[in-house]
């Protein structure tokens, strides 16, 4: 199995006169399961953005299931029924239930009927293990369990592709792992993940590859093992020694 | 906590006449200003009472003001005798049964719309366009041997009411069209719609009335115009949204961004995005200033006496201004008053319950 996912070529990124992501190449396979890491401001939220648009790129070009990106793109929002996204501050509708997070899309975007969207809904919460908390509201939630139902409001998207964007830096450490699990599990029934992140225990585990950014480029690129191990790039090695120190 | 815990502490707590007592005789100082005030309470609302209960006249059986002659307190005679004209202006009066029937079905409207079922923009949307409509074939007639009754002979508080919620009617939705318009990322747009909207700002009403009831007609084409009182009632919905616009807009300002992102991001189209996500939460937080504005809105129907429509205080005038209930002026006054008392505080205790509805699951 080696379908393309997302393949990235030539890409530049530009906030007025600032160059926010500078020539990134980057081909992701269908069941890849991707880390990326770097120092803070270095583009890694803008570059897995990119991916469902929410922001534009000015030059290169990105392909999405087939799809390039850009003006021309007829409709952008059938794309992002198939990419779903985990933000760092979960981005949860606090006017909704949960249950209402989790079927408001499938019904309006993918016109699934309310008793299917409900069965879906329920099915993934039990899979992020909260599914009790169904009919509770958002703000009663805790921070671990509000990113839960993040990531099951995603899949009932069922998505081919899932973007996360430091799902686990908004948390208390005590949930941290209770949301890790939740990705692991994902990552082990062969979804296509690219997971902006710093803990490297994930990585380890479960990451295909892992990307190191620095200033708007990719520094480099390789399996874990390698990636830990022996890093080639001067920058990398920096990086890692800082984040691990700790 | 167990319910034994807090018998114990309320017993422990001042009992209600240790409470007055400090509140209001702790010192001789405050003592005296307890008494003196509490004497002064008890004389307002006694004089109060005894003019307009204990020394009134509530019915007049002839039809004439001669009841009141030398009586000390309020004359109600002048509303047995006038309200209905008040409430239903010169509406015919074999016809007048339609006005309170129109009024029973907005009444109507309006309790249902506090009902939650109806809290999504297309049921609420249609529960008005349907109350709306119903007032209007009630009071219009034309049909089913109903006598017609064109609009500029409606009156009173029926026409305080038709004004307001057409106005509102009307105007909501330019509001919403405003706000969303006025975001827009196409420069031409919004500035077209912020300047729209700071123009009809810079207005006052009475100058928005004439020119809808006087100006329009040499401008608008024939076919355009409609009778006067669609006219005037756009100019009020146009001065309404203007305000309102900006109130809905502060309520989307108010949002984190990553609400619409998390919408976009789930191939959310931007009608469901905006129906959905964004105005549902913008109208929660904006909720204070907007019920604000209906009952400033509600208040402002008065003006439209300038352009020869008599509303309710209108209406008001004219009941004693006829001679003979001359004197009665302030019992029609409070009449008048009381109507928009009982209007406004139940816009507000309608808003206050919104609220404490909407903090629900909302930290
Ligand atoms: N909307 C924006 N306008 C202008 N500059 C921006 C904008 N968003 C991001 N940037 C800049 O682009 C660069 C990359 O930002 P980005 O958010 O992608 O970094 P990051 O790697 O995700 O950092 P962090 O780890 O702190 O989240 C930063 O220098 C940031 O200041
Ligand atoms: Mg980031």
């Amino acid at each position: 199995m080696s379908e393309v996912a997302i393949q990235i070529r030539g890409m530049n990124k530009f906030y007025g006169t600032f160059h926010a992501l500078k020539e990134i190449n980057l081909t992701v396979q269908k069941g890849d399961r991707i880390v990326i890491c770097g120092p803070s401001g270095s583009g890694k939220s803008t570059m897995i953005r990119c991916v469902n648009r929410l922001e534009e790129h000015q030059a290169g070009v990105i392909e999405v299931l087939g799809t390039e990106l850009n003006d021309e793109v007829g409709n952008i929002d059938v794309i992002r029924r198939d990419v779903g996204m985990v933000f760092q501050h979960f981005n949860l509708f606090p006017h909704l239930t949960v249950l209402d997070n989790c079927t408001l899309s499938p019904m309006l975007s993918r016109k699934v009927s309310q008793a299917e969207a409900e069965k879906t809904a329920m099915m993934y919460l039990e899979r992020v293990k909260i599914p009790e908390q169904a009919e509770k509201f958002p703000g009663e939630l805790s921070g671990g369990q509000q990113q839960r139902v993040a990531i099951a409001r995603a899949l009932c998207m069922k998505p081919e592709i899932l973007l996360f964007d430091e799902p686990t830096s908004a948390l208390d450490p005590e949930m941290i792992s209770e949301v890790l699990e939740v990705m692991v599990e994902l990552a082990q029934d062969g979804m296509t993940m690219l997971c902006v992140t710093h803990e490297m225990g994930f990585a380890r585990q479960v990451a295909d590859r892992v990307i190191f950014m620095d200033k708007g480029e990719i520094v480099e690129e390789g399996p874990p093992e390698d990636f830990f191990n022996s890093p080639k790039e001067e920058r990398t090695r920096t990086f890692l020694q800082q984040i691990l120190s700790h | 906590m167990t319910a034994l815990d807090h018998a114990e502490i309320r017993a422990m707590g001042p009992s209600l006449t240790e409470s007055l007592r400090r509140r209001y005789f702790s010192s001789p100082g405050n003592t005296a200003i307890s008494l003196v005030g509490g004497a002064l309470l008890l004389w307002i609302v006694w004089t109060v009472l005894n003019w307009a209960v204990f020394k009134s006249v509530w019915t007049t059986p002839d039809g004439t003001s001669e009841v009141c002659k030398g009586i000390d307190g309020a004359c109600w005679a002048v509303i047995h005798q006038r309200g209905r004209l008040i409430i239903f202006g010169l509406f015919p009066y074999e016809e007048q049964w339609r006005s309170t029937l129109a009024c029973v079905a907005m009444l109507i409207t309006a309790i249902l719309s506090c009902v939650p079922w109806f809290w999504n923009a297309l049921r609420l949307a249609m529960l008005w366009v349907v109350g709306f409509a119903i007032f209007y074939i009630l009071m219009r007639g034309g049909f089913l041997g109903l006598l017609s009754v064109r609009p500029s002979e409606w009156g009173g508080l029926t026409l305080t009411v038709f004004i307001y919620a057409a106005g509102i009617l009307v105007g909501m939705p330019m509001a919403i069209a405003f706000a969303l318009l006025r975001r827009s990322e196409l420069p031409v747009i919004s500035g077209f719609i912020a300047g729209l909207i700071d123009g009809v700002r810079s207005l006052p009403l009475i100058t928005i009335l004439f020119a809808a009831a006087l100006i329009m007609p040499f401008i608008l084409p024939g076919w355009l115009q409609g009778d006067k009182i669609w006219r005037v009632i756009f100019g009020f919905g146009l001065f309404f949204a203007a305000y309102q616009a900006e109130i809905i807009r502060s309520g989307i300002q108010a949002l984190p961004v990553g609400q619409e992102e998390a919408a976009k991001a789930l191939g959310m189209s931007y009608f469901h995005r905006t129906t959905r996500i964004i105005l549902p939460q913008a109208f929660r937080n904006a909720l204070p200033p907007t019920i604000n504005q209906f009952v400033i809105t509600f208040k402002e129907t008065s003006l439209v006496v300038i352009v020869g429509f008599f509303e309710v205080l209108a209406s008001g005038n004219a009941a004693y201004g006829s001679g003979e209930w001359s004197f009665a002026y302030v019992e029609v006054y409070v009449f008048v008053g009381l109507i928009y008392y009982v209007f406004v505080f139940s816009l507000s205790r309608y808003g206050a319950y919104l609220e404490r509805r909407m903090r629900v699951g909302q930290h």
